[in-house]
């Protein structure tokens, strides 16, 4: 069956265990996209330095240093910082990010050993030499076939560095949580009692229908309200939640069972 | 009528029931058709066997604890009244019966095998995607002891019912036209939907617009929620690497048929055969090209159809194979076929209008003595308009055969749907808006397509460089034959991505992860 995520599983010899989501071919596309864009920019500012450095600034010396300079070295030196943002943008600022550039940042991504260590400049130094066989001759086609044979989504830089990329866990502040709080109050005396027996995954999928609902069709958002509502009556054996809307039917117990969660 | 009243009247029938049950110790299989009886007053309310009912109830021998096994039996009809204000005559009363789902445990081709037999000019293709797409109405005009014998046969092969008496369907719900007129006031069909919702009552209503849509089925262990870009193509690749075969051999079939067609043309129609043909000879070549032509198009979107009906199956945790991917296309294939085609034509209709209008309108303008730089600015500008046009239908229109398969609507009703779809907004931000979404998975999809054509050059190139100058048609069609291939994988990967994207743009606005999972709280 179809999983929704492929996660590599480590254990300490502490045993202790950690299960990293693996990152897929999508999201680390989209991260070199973000840093091809920030490589293109730094070219850019080396392109624009060289410039300025062989036409402009000769002619604002007065000491004539710069014009007696030939105008080759400029140019080699803009070759030379091209090559070191070529091959050392990845490197470098994977090895002192911690496995990360500026892209995989955005994605939330991290280069991390195998065995869950942080990365370092020899890890660093041979992915990002070998991806030049990942890349061949452009859009990484060795790399695509290796990381679609790969059960942990790695390329060959991956496997020869003994490194896997991870999506790093999110933790978002809670969303709006004034739109959880109920204007209205339930008149259920026994609702506490109920709630004892509410599960946290239960608890999970009505947090998610409130946190989702903004973004919802009108006509399901009020399907769902209502089925939500109905299914937690049936099974607390209430017959009616009075007048309030199913919505802050849902809200009350998601104030209370958060109350409660709290309170313990 | 009062709640007291009511209640007393749902006493009345399922106590008649269970009387049955209790007097004559009728096997639980049979309890369902004697809930339906009471529901439709088979039993009057004044008969012996009624009577002996209340007896028993006086006497305590049904108590609530006897009628709480009939919980899963409501005995109200669907909008929630009761069966006797249906006290119309046996002669005019109707039953609406639709099918609204299969209860927990159910085989579905059990299902399809007991709708044969009630339509039997239906075929199990036709009867599977109607299951697809629930709520499905199966009779409008079934007679009491029609609908008994229906609802008794389905509901014993594990199928979810609903029953209404017609008369009182036709009495309370609002007229068609009233909903048609309002429909079609309103600004735009989002409002109009919320306004008819707003409109209609909160009790149980019939399915009408978004709800009557097909709902997908979500398998209860899948795992599914909204996704960014990056995640819909990992999920997509996931997808891919675990059902490669069936994916690939899916397009495969009119990419290698399209191969093997344009080999045969070379070998039999190359060398002397071009030299001496003559006129007749030319039509029939010319007639035979525009009906290979139609038969690729054919495969192509057949292939496309199945595509989607397997990546929407094993995405909602379900399993298909080849045959039942493209066998259940068989019944909409000529409704995508012609949605695609009537999408061609206004995507180009447009630009060719314009293109037209640029032809006439140049040399007139140089006639009338405008100079060659109002013409160039004018054909640039018309040029301009036509592309920007056709990539805005095309936008709108990106999800058209997905509606299609999976929805079931075609033609114009599917050009809306997509159009409503990719311009739902569920998120905030410039780049979470599906068009730009959209634009953004394709590019990647095609920068990916890029490096597997690239991967799949590797191998011609180095026969190239190492065979022989003899083996170069060996060559050649080697470097054809991969070059299908990764046509194929490129082509099955940004197809997949577009499906999830399709998903996830409901599963935004329905929700229907949450409802799935709702269903088992």
């Amino acid at each position: 069956m179809e999983t929704a995520k492929e996660t590599l599983k480590i254990q300490t010899p502490e045993h202790v265990g950690f299960r990293y989501v693996l990152a897929g071919l999508g999201t680390r596309s989209t991260a070199f996209l973000l840093d091809t864009v920030v490589r293109g920019l730094f070219i850019l500012f080396i392109f624009l330095a060289v410039l300025f450095l062989a036409r402009l600034l000769p002619a604002f010396d007065p000491t004539g240093l710069f014009a007696a300079i030939p105008k080759t070295w400029f140019f080699a030196l803009g070759v030379l910082a091209y090559g070191v943002v070529d091959l050392g943008y990845f490197l470098i600022f994977e090895a002192l990010w911690s496995g990360q550039t500026p892209g995989k940042r955005m994605q939330n991504l991290r280069v991390i050993r195998v065995n869950g260590q942080p990365i370092g400049w020899l890890e660093s130094s041979i992915r990002n030499i070998l991806r030049a066989v990942d890349i061949l001759v452009g859009f990484y086609p060795l790399g695509l076939f290796v990381m679609f044979l790969s059960s942990r989504s790695q390329r060959i830089g991956d496997y020869a560095a003994g490194t896997v990329v991870i999506v790093e866990r999110r933790r978002n502040v809670p969303v709006d949580r004034a739109r959880l709080r109920s204007t209205s109050k339930l008149n259920l005396p026994e609702l506490e009692l109920h709630l004892s027996t509410l599960e946290p995954k239960q608890y999970q999928v009505i947090r998610s229908f409130l946190q989702r609902r903004q973004a919802m069709d009108a006509t399901h958002r009020r399907e769902l309200a209502r089925l939500l509502t109905r299914r937690l009556m049936k099974r607390w054996g209430i017959s009616s939640s009075g007048d309030i809307p199913d919505e802050s039917f849902l809200e009350e117990i998601v104030g209370i069972y958060e109350r409660r969660r709290k309170a313990i | 009528m009062g709640n007291g009243e009511r209640g007393i009247t749902e006493l009345k029938t399922r106590s008649t029931a269970i009387c049955f049950v209790e007097t004559f110790r009728v096997p639980r299989s049979e309890f369902r058709l004697l809930v339906l009886a009471a529901r439709f007053q088979l039993s009057a309310a004044n008969s012996s066997v009624s009577r002996r009912c209340y007896q028993f109830i006086n006497q305590g021998v049904i108590t609530e604890q006897n009628l709480l096994i009939d919980k899963e039996f409501p005995l109200t009809t669907t909008r929630g009244v009761p069966m006797t204000q249906s006290a119309a005559s046996a002669e005019t009363k109707k039953f609406i019966i639709s099918l609204t789902g299969l209860k927990p445990g159910t085989s579905s081709e059990d299902l399809v095998v007991a709708l044969q037999r009630i339509f039997p000019r239906k075929t199990a293709e036709q009867i599977r995607g109607a299951l697809a797409r629930l709520p499905l109405l199966l009779t409008r005009s079934a007679t009491e002891e029609q609908a008994k014998k229906v609802t008794g046969f389905l509901e014993s092969k594990g199928a979810i019912l609903r029953l209404v008496n017609a008369a009182v369907s036709a009495g309370s719900a609002p007229p068609a036209s009233a909903v048609r007129s309002a429909s079609t006031a309103a600004a735009s069909p989002r409002k109009s939907e919320m306004a008819r919702a707003a409109a209609a009552p909160q009790e149980d209503k019939p399915y009408t617009g978004v709800e009557r849509r097909a709902k997908p089925r979500v398998h209860p262990g899948i795992g599914i929620h909204p996704m960014g870009i990056g995640e819909i193509l990992d999920r997509s690749f996931r997808l891919l690497r675990q059902h490669f075969l069936l994916f690939f051999f899916i397009l495969l079939i009119p990419q290698g048929t399209f191969f093997l067609f344009n080999k045969a043309a070379q070998i039999f129609l190359g060398g002397d055969v071009q030299q001496g043909m003559t006129a007749g000879m030319g039509v029939g070549l010319g007639v035979s090209v525009i009906l290979a032509v139609m038969v690729m198009m054919i495969l192509q979107f057949w292939a496309q159809g199945a595509l989607i009906h397997a990546v929407s199956e094993t995405y909602l945790g379900h399993q298909t194979s080849l045959a039942t991917s493209y066998g259940a296309m068989r019944s909409r294939l000529g409704r995508l076929l012609g949605t695609m085609f009537l999408m061609g034509i206004l995507m180009v209709l447009v630009p060719a209008l314009l293109g037209i209008a640029t032809a006439i309108a140049v040399p007139m303008l140089a006639a009338m003595g405008f100079g060659g730089t109002t013409t160039a600015i004018l054909s640039i500008v018309l040029v301009f308009v036509g592309i920007i046009w056709f990539f805005h239908l095309l936008l709108n229109w990106l999800l058209v055969d997905k509606v299609v398969v999976l929805e079931g609507q075609g033609w114009r009703s599917a050009l809306r749907r997509s159009k409503e779809l990719m311009n739902i907004r569920t998120e905030q931000g410039f780049w979470k808006r599906p068009k730009n979404k959209a634009g953004l998975i394709l590019l990647l999809g095609f920068l990916i397509g890029v490096g597997i054509h690239l991967l799949f050059q590797v191998p011609g190139l180095l026969t190239q460089m190492f065979l022989p100058g003899s083996l170069a048609g060996l060559t050649l069609t080697l470097q054809q034959i991969l070059n299908v291939i990764a046509t194929s994988l490129a082509a099955v990967f940004t197809a997949i991505a577009m499906i999830l994207f399709y998903y996830d743009i409901r599963l935004r606005s329905e929700g229907f992860d949450l409802k799935a999972m709702a269903e088992h709280l």
